[in-house]
């Protein structure tokens, strides 16, 4: 362990003697504190992350260290979150040209991607060259001194680097080894890259999702990846977990194809029980009417109308109180069968207003109704603000950035920082300092040799 | 037993006993959740979808339903297997339900007491309800200072919309992932499952093993805010900070890319296939594949960044070309060449895929009533535990009794009396 973990370990535990009263009293807990804005309790660039948390205040993976040799988008999202948790998140990238998303623009700040930008705070970025044998040697080590390993080659081609679970399990039979894949990592697909809009279309996720008379289209967002990321975080911290009772890590197989086709839930079990297939339904449901969108003057409105009272109270809002009185709409299966004239009598009515005077309207009806917001109109929303996802800080050569913020919120600590998204290497000589104990000899030599790379900015 | 498991190299799969969840896991089988136990309120499909998930992991879920219909996801279908809606069956494995009426204050009694002895609750009522009912944070706090209490809402626990109950649709919509899904020149769609429900769930299930790992350090619980709202802004990640950088509205593109071309999905002879390029050398082999050589030779598509501001007539003439074979002849020619391309399959194409095979996503159990049911399986595998069981998804109140004798040491004159008063049902089927 190096000397900073023992010393900050030091420091921890003179903050939280054996004894200590409560740590949080129960009447302070009624309501979660109102998010202040910019949410940054010490000055951006200074916020060190460890050190800055109170035993009240502590993040849950204060303490543990992810090496994340993870690009593009599920594997960064997931140790983007447990950065956010607490963890002290080391992101490996190739020199030069680093993660490859840093690329993916415009836009661009500065020199960095929004995408890069997006998904990236709260990282240490090292810039190692895995073809050099040096290069691969930093990595066995920080390897042996890290908690965690996420990665998300095809499967096979780290293990030819020696740094395959097998090899890094011997290493340190205590690391998590957390491996991200298209396909898995066996089977006749274990060998074919990961691409989101490959996994949504075999998943069977594209299939069912488009216009009702129309092609599949794919989520707007990469929602395949995202929820591969999101089951990679969870797995885990599930390894960290058990790791407390076996004090042995794990190698863990997350892949796009696996989490997309356990999203389908309700889709697969209707096809693989009554042989059910599945169709596109634009935004309508296939059992509930009305429960979809309409166009508006201006643009488009949600309505929800679950069962026979709230559809009443839609034709009340929308005043056509005449549809109450028609025998085909008495009841949703009744709505169900007669659905498309119902809906084309109510499309014509929600043409007539614009969507602010409908949500007006609907005000008090007990009917749930939300617009179909435009990003802008998404962040202009009061409620996306209290909720903390307009995340505001300081980087370095890019000036004042935003992203979306962290999802879920702990009563028991508040995010320190975040640290902004790092430039390519800006961390490395920091790294082999302080994680390694490498000597300035040897890191000099490491440099001039190209095995790494630092940043002119650290 | 030889599962299809993970095989890591030189690691040979765990062998494991089918049936009882408890005690058939030795030190090197152990489930990561084993021993904790999860009380859980929630309904519908983001709280059971993470609860299913911590019950895959080992957990022993307490699912806490109201008397006579439980689970509104019980009702709704077709499609039915004997008296269970597939959709309820496909996110409620691994669990036990016992039936209380929390209206009766009996009834929350029982609830109270069990979150004395729960290590999780999770919720999924409007702000505010459950603290009415005393069972709130705050309350079950006091009687257990090592809860952690996850809720999940619509909007979150506090702030304007936190009243407002929450719906996937809607959520969706407010999000700004509707606007962001459907054909380039058509109408906003939703994605064809509830990914904001889902991915709610997921981060649910996350943050909840986030407090346990937190409450090994501080032996303290903790009160975690998940909502819809929250879950879908944050996955927009890029296309928000788009906007929340550049001022760059996002808008519909079907299943083409933004930026590179062709990368999006393209009618077939008999459904439709998604190509994948991401490079002018893939490009070249695109358009080998396609027997369209001549496209390469055209100056206006040399480039990615060419082809994208040509893509409207480069784009019609690939299309023009896929539309002439199948997929599978498609998939055929396209093997080899380095591109990648997948077919969009339907539902039956999906589990038929023999990598969904080997995934171990096909999972079938015996259900005592509706008989031999299959349900998508869990999505990630660990090297150190192969799951036992599963269990079915429950009947309705199957395990109230199991739980008040077992988990309460609830005597049997207390439960019958409980059962006569209503406060809990217990059904026919233990």
């Amino acid at each position: 362990m190096s000397a900073s973990v023992s010393a900050f370990k030091g420091r921890l535990s003179a903050l939280c003697p054996a004894a200590s009263p409560p740590l949080l009293r129960s009447s302070h807990l009624v309501r979660f504190p109102p998010v202040r804005f910019p949410p940054v309790r010490f000055p951006p660039g200074e916020a060190r992350r460890s050190g800055s948390h109170t035993a009240a205040n502590l993040p849950p993976l204060e303490g543990i260290r992810v090496l994340d040799l993870t690009r593009v988008l599920a594997g960064p999202f997931a140790t983007m979150i447990l950065g956010d948790l607490g963890a002290e998140v080391i992101k490996v990238e190739r020199p030069g040209a680093g993660d490859d998303t840093r690329a993916w623009g415009p836009p661009f700040v500065g020199s960095e991607s929004t995408y890069f930008l997006s998904i990236n705070r709260n990282k240490k970025s090292i810039a190692v060259d895995l073809k050099h044998p040096k290069g691969t040697q930093i990595v066995q080590e920080l390897a042996a001194v890290c908690d965690v390993l996420v990665e998300n080659y095809i499967p096979g081609k780290l293990h030819q680097m020696s740094l395959g679970y097998e090899q890094l399990s011997r290493v340190n039979p205590q690391i998590i080894y957390c491996s991200i894949s298209g396909y898995g990592q066996t089977g006749p697909q274990s060998q074919s890259p990961g691409y989101d809009s490959i996994a949504s279309a075999v998943s069977g996720m594209m299939h069912i999702t488009g216009p009702e008379d129309g092609d599949p289209v794919r989520p707007g967002v990469a929602m395949t990846d995202l929820a591969t990321g999101l089951y990679a975080h969870g797995a885990i911290m599930a390894a960290l977990l058990q790791r407390h009772k076996t004090e042995r890590g794990v190698h863990i197989d997350c892949n796009l194809l696996s989490s997309q086709v356990s999203c389908i839930s309700h889709i697969a079990a209707n096809y693989l029980n009554a042989g059910k297939e599945a169709r596109r339904w634009g935004t309508a449901h296939e059992s509930i009417v009305p429960y979809q969108g309409f166009q508006t003057e201006d643009g488009h409105i949600v309505v929800a109308a679950g069962n026979d009272k709230q559809f009443v109270r839609v034709c009340q809002v929308l005043g056509l109180m005449e549809l109450t009185e028609n025998p085909e709409y008495k009841t949703n299966k009744l709505r169900v069968q007669n659905r498309k004239q119902l809906l084309h009598t109510l499309s014509q009515r929600f043409l007539q207003e614009k969507t602010a005077g409908w949500l007006k309207k609907f005000e008090g009806s007990g009917v749930p109704v939300g617009p179909i917001n435009s990003i802008q109109e998404v962040f202009s929303d009061p409620q996306v603000k209290h909720n903390g996802l307009i995340q505001e800080m300081n980087h370095p050569t890019a000036g004042r950035i935003t992203v979306p913020g962290p999802a879920v919120r702990f009563n028991s600590f508040l995010p320190a920082g975040p640290t902004p998204p790092p430039l390519i290497g800006q961390h490395t000589v920091q790294v082999l300092q302080e994680t390694l104990s490498y000597s300035d000899d040897i890191i000099k030599m490491l440099l001039e040799s190209r095995a790494v790379a630092q940043n002119s900015v650290s």
